[in-house]
């Protein structure tokens, strides 16, 4: 019952990030994917392909495509690591300027609670704004009269490594908000690494080993995370 | 509390691999800023050098010059012919090329326009691998690379004259083609098996190494050359039919090298003179076996090429008459076998170094049982190169070599114990891993002494900042492990993760730290704070 309060509180005062997360995410990726498939329409069936001439060697790059979702992509890692750094600050960095980090703790709610509260609104957020907007411009992509091929299964997927990136980037400002190291020691550290993770996730080619690099940033973070918060005076 | 506990054991883990991973990083990156620093300014004073003026070269010399620089071009006939092109004026590009022909002799036998020469010489089969014609396995990954802008894929269009009528898009997971119509609908898959109108049906090609592209004399749509770990295909998708030409049985394929297999519109890119040549794929495999795919007729060789040739100095190519083989020779290419050891391929490279280098072209003739036999040979002495014997072990830039010192000993570990087979892998799997595996082999200590020495030193401060700390033997000594294996990013991180108050020992007058009760010296425990008068709790 105390778990839901809280949810509910912490949901609360997330909500303006979702809703602009949402909208940001919908109006800038809506409108690329449109512009694509305004594109596709004036040039009919496969606007892309080069014609080519009998007789000749096709340079292989001329049979290389990018999908239509591919700003749509750019606005959804932007908003995703946008919205994660802007929870994060949200949840952790405020009650520490405004000093009502005490009100939180001195609830009838153990620790362990508050900090469970706060990481399930972190993820509802996530799935709720980024999540659900883009299983739903993935599926308008899918329409056959707006593309002739339908997309791959992989771009939805790398969709959804986008929105983990963002948790990573939340859970990164979280450790550094945490911290009661000194900004220029060992404070900032937790940003850094959730850049090096997300650098690393973009060097990746293979689905399985960017899900083990972000399984790893994860696991390196929430524990350190899960340990201050426990542990530290506030 | 049981949480709290059991978490204990990921948190301290987690906590020193995040620090040394970033300050690994943060100290990458001033090494990586002072070696771009030091290459600005070298480059600038290079180009505020000036050069000397060359001396006048003898006749003799020009002579040797010219038979290095010449290329040497041999006619069906198997005669050898030296092709100088002298340097053109500056700023003349409106002038065509000028080239001299010699013969072995070295007496001009022709001189004029390049477009003009009137010897038609042999052409050889050119390999897989140039970055813009050729798709090879890299490219492929790049494609499927995570970035913001989402992955790409591989596309072939089926076309008519006017529009495209089909796509056959590659699944690199599985690893055949999907082909779709015009309204979305699949049409079918094509796999090793061939067309097939069932995914239960189709077969992988296999584990995909490069592809080449062209669309026939009568087509508008491409066919494709693809090659996969030990199989080559031919796809043709507008008819629908997959061809295996060839299946290496005992290992993979390594190279694929063609020859007048393209249907190339004459005087386009890549076409041949399809007349004199009979189409010709050559493939190397892993245990160095020499394969040729020809047809007009059809027929399948392997050849027998002795065991210490580099295979990538052979050519290939089969006239309507004749199967030859060229090869080049020279002792300044290292045998295969030295590569696999930095210290021998050193060896060799200072033992050639200042010395006139032997080299030759052979000629060879292959029957139809893949026999060869010598047809010709030239050779020539490359004369002493000007440059002087570097006696030093470490031939990088002065502020690599500086900021290596501070490299973990860990790189060097690295390198030498996962082998140089791995990062020659690396090298080809991405353009991230390209940039690591470079950046390991630049700042990398190369055993230095001095490195090890700055590690002792480390150590040293390390011992002397932590025995007042110290709170448990294994602790302490891990620590001393650990910055003597990461070095600089080593002591950072026991720093970061270390640093607590000490205090002076009201028993023993010495410093001890604050995270253990009992003092490490003398075991007398941390006073305990005096009462005041204020005090609301009093232990009784």
């Amino acid at each position: 019952m105390r778990f839901w309060t809280l949810l509910r509180k912490e949901f609360r005062e997330s909500l303006p990030w979702l809703i602009l997360a949402a909208i940001v995410f919908f109006c800038f990726g809506g409108y690329c994917l449109r512009t694509f498939a305004n594109f596709g329409e004036l040039n009919r069936y496969f606007p892309y392909f080069p014609r080519l001439s009998p007789g000749s060697i096709v340079e292989p790059y001329q049979l290389t495509h990018n999908s239509p979702l591919q700003m749509t992509g750019v606005w959804l890692s932007l908003t995703s690591i946008g919205l994660g750094l802007s929870l994060g600050i949200r949840q952790f960095w405020v009650p520490h300027f405004t000093r009502t980090w005490p009100f939180l703790l001195h609830r009838s709610a153990n620790r362990k609670t508050i900090l469970a509260a706060k990481l399930t609104t972190a993820m509802l957020v996530f799935v709720i704004s980024l999540g659900t907007l883009w299983v739903c411009l993935y599926w308008y992509a899918n329409r056959p009269e707006l593309f002739t091929i339908p997309q791959t299964a992989r771009v939805f997927i790398e969709g959804w490594i986008f929105i983990a990136l963002g948790l990573i980037a939340y859970l990164g400002t979280a450790l550094s908000g945490l911290s009661t190291a000194k900004w220029y020691t060992t404070r900032i550290f937790g940003l850094a690494f959730a850049t090096v993770i997300i650098i690393v996730t973009f060097a990746q080619w293979r689905l399985a080993w960017a899900f083990v690099v972000i399984a790893l940033g994860v696991l390196i973070l929430l524990s350190q995370i899960i340990d201050l918060f426990l542990n530290r005076e506030f | 509390m049981r949480l709290k506990n059991n978490l204990k054991y990921v948190v301290t883990p987690a906590k020193i691999f995040m620090t040394v991973l970033i300050l690994l990083f943060a100290v990458l990156i001033v090494q990586g800023i002072i070696i771009a620093t030091e290459d600005i300014f070298t480059e600038t004073k290079r180009r505020q050098t000036k050069t000397k003026p060359k001396e006048e070269a003898t006749k003799e010399e020009k002579q040797v010059s010219r038979i290095r620089y010449s290329g040497k071009k041999i006619l069906p006939d198997g005669t050898i012919h030296l092709i100088y092109r002298p340097e053109r004026k500056p700023g003349r590009v409106d002038e065509p090329e000028m080239v001299q022909i010699y013969d072995v002799n070295d007496n001009l036998l022709w001189e004029g326009p390049s477009t003009r020469n009137p010897y038609r010489y042999l052409t050889w089969a050119g390999r897989l691998n140039s970055y813009r014609r050729d798709f090879t396995q890299q490219r492929m990954r790049q494609l499927q690379m995570i970035t913001p802008e989402l992955s790409r894929t591989l596309e072939v269009p089926v076309q008519s004259e006017q529009q495209v009528i089909q796509i056959w898009r590659y699944n690199p997971a599985k690893n055949y083609f999907i082909g779709y119509d015009t309204d979305g609908k699949k049409i079918g898959y094509i796999g090793s098996t061939g067309f097939t109108n069932s995914i239960i049906e189709t077969k992988s090609l296999g584990k995909f190494r490069s592809f080449t592209a062209w669309c026939p004399q009568d087509s508008f749509s491409p066919t494709l050359l693809w090659q996969t770990q030990r199989c080559i295909y031919q796809i043709n998708f507008e008819k629908q039919k997959v061809e295996l030409l060839f299946e290496s049985t005992d290992s993979d394929i390594e190279t694929m090298s063609v020859h007048a297999w393209r249907d190339i519109a004459p005087g386009k890119e890549g076409s041949a003179d399809y007349e004199k040549y009979r189409p010709l794929i050559h493939c190397v495999t892993a245990d160095n076996k020499h394969y040729l795919i020809m047809r007009k007729p059809e027929q399948k060789l392997t050849v027998s090429v002795p065991k210490n040739w580099d295979s990538r100095f052979i050519g290939f190519t089969a006239t309507m008459k004749s199967i030859f083989l060229q090869r080049y020779e020279s002792e300044r290419i290292p045998p295969k076998e030295y590569y696999k050891s930095p210290k021998l391929l050193r060896k060799w490279l200072q033992d050639h170094q200042g010395k006139p280098i032997k080299t030759a072209v052979e000629l060879y003739k292959a029957n139809n049982q893949g026999k060869l036999e010598l047809l010709n040979r030239y050779d020539w002495t490359v004369p002493a190169l000007p440059e002087r014997v570097v006696e030093a072990r470490d031939f990088r830039a002065p502020a690599t070599r500086f900021v290596s010192k501070f490299s973990p000993p860990l790189y060097d570990w690295a390198w030498y114990f996962v082998g140089i087979r791995f990062w020659t892998q690396v090298y080809q799997r991405s353009d991230f891993a390209h940039g690591f595996a470079r950046m390991l082999a630049d700042i990398r200590p190369s055993s230095s002494i001095i490195n090890w020495l700055l590690s002792a030193m480390m150590i040293g401060f390390t011992f002397w900042h932590g025995w007042p700390r110290r709170t448990s033997w294994p602790k302490f000594l891990f620590w001393l492990a650990f910055v003597g294996i990461f070095n600089l990013a080593g002591l950072l991180t026991y720093l970061a993760l270390n640093h607590t108050t000490v205090i002076k020992c009201p028993a023993c007058s010495r410093s001890r730290g604050l995270t253990k009760v009992n003092c490490i010296r003398c075991g007398v425990e941390l006073p305990a704070p005096k009462r005041g008068k204020l005090d609301l709790i009093f232990n009784s």
